[in-house]
């Protein structure tokens, strides 16, 4: 039995993971230009300006792509999961997991951000907004 | 190489394999090849770099341009660019390209080793990333677009088995035909691919040589020539921003075909990577071949079949030929080199003047289009 990979927390992922653990979903905000991004990039991906802020997401989104995954990456995962892409209401993309029925899970989906202790990393994840009851860990 | 298991032999074996075969193949002699293109050997886990190096020495060669890369399933296509452009630099006549390889296993961490090498350790590798799961996500998007139906991806699997019962050298060359109904109701992976919508897990390997059009006129009774070749990369994670099924190919397809002078209509047989069953049917359209939406009901016909209008992936493809890891691409430029010069064997097809290859690496990130054909 192997376990969950956790997020290792260095350099520029750090200032999200400390939000995570308070319960903020943070996201990058260039200052120069206005683009907001996730914090995998040092500098603004539109227009390579340094001057970068941090903003706090209200947590919602949207399914935009998922799979559900009957073979998982290794036993540590419980199967099926739902591997997913989140449309956030800030226009950002990011990948998590959508934590319903797997029957329920559809493209447009409302989701709402949830965080996931693994390690001692706070791990977003994401419920549906409306009749989740499902509480599979 | 014909794909296989060989627990036996490491990647370098593999590759020792490849070009005993190309000697035997081949009528050249050491001092006629100058140049060498080759990914690196190893696997995932660690790659040799300097493999260029090591060849040169056991090749016994003195070229004057090398280089090892690796553009994923892109490599292969990528490299007869390459070796096209040394040669019309005149940096070199002959270019050996070659790549071998061994598909990594899922248990015993594989997975989570395939899942690092391609997806962001803390933004994506945590959700339980690996591979046919990150194409799932793709495919999603597609099939809400288009109302793809699982059959339709599944007519893709069935003709590539039976391009691969011709071919001997086929992993599934004995396994026997497939049903539509076979494929959708084998085990489900990761949705939407069922068992028989993934490729088959191999090693082996293959090589090309690229020369000068007058030294391909000696060595070979008919020569492939290169008419043109596109490349795009468009993303480099799938969680990236923009459409997924908007791939870099529309764009390395379009600048191959405008290179090559020609449309789509004019191409006799397509080579078309194939890790998933969905992802011939979105080349189809992202190439030019199919209206967008259109490609699947193209496939229902039979017109990528053996006798069909457009024959894909004649060889069998990753799905039924074999997926041999970092080498996988090599097959499809092997098998569409083949084709264009009139030695495919049992899987010829009558008309082969003008055969497209597409290799793309990651999950549709890395993008390389060839054009091949009879006449220069």
């Amino acid at each position: 039995m192997t376990d969950k990979p956790v997020p290792e927390i260095r350099g520029m992922n750090r200032v999200f993971f400390e939000g995570c653990a308070q319960g903020e979903l943070r996201l990058r905000r260039c200052l120069d230009c206005d683009a907001r991004f996730r914090f995998a990039h040092e500098w603004c991906p539109s227009c390579w300006s340094q001057e970068l802020g941090w903003e706090k997401a209200c947590g919602l989104g949207k399914v935009s792509h998922y799979s559900v995954v009957h073979v998982g990456q290794s036993d540590a995962f419980e199967t099926p999961y739902v591997l997913a892409l989140i449309e956030l209401d800030e226009g950002v993309r990011m990948m998590s997991n959508v934590r319903c029925d797997p029957a329920d899970v559809r493209i447009g989906l409302p989701v709402r951000v949830t965080f996931e202790k693994r390690g001692d990393v706070s791990l977003p994840m994401f419920v549906p907004t409306e009749g989740g009851t499902w509480t599979r860990q | 190489m014909a794909p296989g298991r060989y627990p036996d032999l490491s990647t370098e074996d593999l590759f020792r394999r490849v070009l005993r075969g190309a000697f035997s193949a081949w009528p050249i002699k050491p001092q006629d090849v100058d140049g060498l293109l080759t990914h690196p050997s190893g696997t995932i886990a660690a790659y040799d770099i300097y493999f260029h190096e090591r060849l040169v020495s056991e090749l016994g060669i003195r070229p004057s341009f090398v280089e090892t890369l690796n553009l994923g399933g892109a490599t292969y296509p990528a490299m007869i660019n390459r070796a096209a452009n040394a040669i019309r630099a005149g940096q070199a006549n002959a270019v050996l390209c070659i790549g071998a390889g061994k598909f990594t296993k899922l248990g015993a961490g594989g997975g989570e080793m395939m899942a690092r090498a391609i997806s962001d350790p803390s933004l994506e590798v945590p959700y339980g990333t690996w591979i046919p799961a990150l194409y799932g996500l793709l495919a999603s998007e597609y099939i809400a677009e288009h109302a793809v139906s699982a059959e339709d991806m599944a007519r893709v699997a069935v003709s590539e088995r039976k391009w691969a019962l011709l071919n001997p050298h086929a992993r599934m060359h004995r396994a026997g035909a497939i049903r539509i109904e076979d494929v959708v109701s084998s085990r489900m992976v990761a949705s939407p691919f069922h068992y028989l919508d993934c490729s088959v897990p191999s090693d082996g390997g293959g090589a090309v040589l690229v020369t000068r059009a007058e030294l391909g006129r000696k060595w070979a009774r008919q020569p492939a020539y290169v008419l043109g070749y596109g490349e795009a990369h468009l993303r480099g994670r799938v969680s990236d921003p923009g459409r997924l099924t908007d791939t870099g190919a529309r764009v390395s397809g379009a600048e191959a075909f405008r290179q090559a002078g020609m449309t789509p209509k004019e191409i006799d047989v397509a080579q078309l990577y194939d890790a998933f069953s969905i992802t011939p049917l979105l080349l189809l359209e992202n190439l030019g071949f199919c209206e967008p939406g259109a490609a699947a009901r193209f496939v229902q016909s039979g017109a990528i079949d053996p006798g069909g209008r457009l024959p894909v992936n004649t060889y069998g493809g990753l799905l039924s030929f074999g997926h041999t890891g970092d080498a996988s691409g090599m097959s499809l430029v092997t098998a569409g080199a083949f084709q264009v010069m009139g030695c495919a064997g049992p899987n010829q097809v009558d008309r082969a003047e003008r055969v497209l290859i597409h290799g793309y690496g990651g999950i549709m990130f890395d993008h390389a289009t060839v054009i091949l054909g009879r006449e220069a």
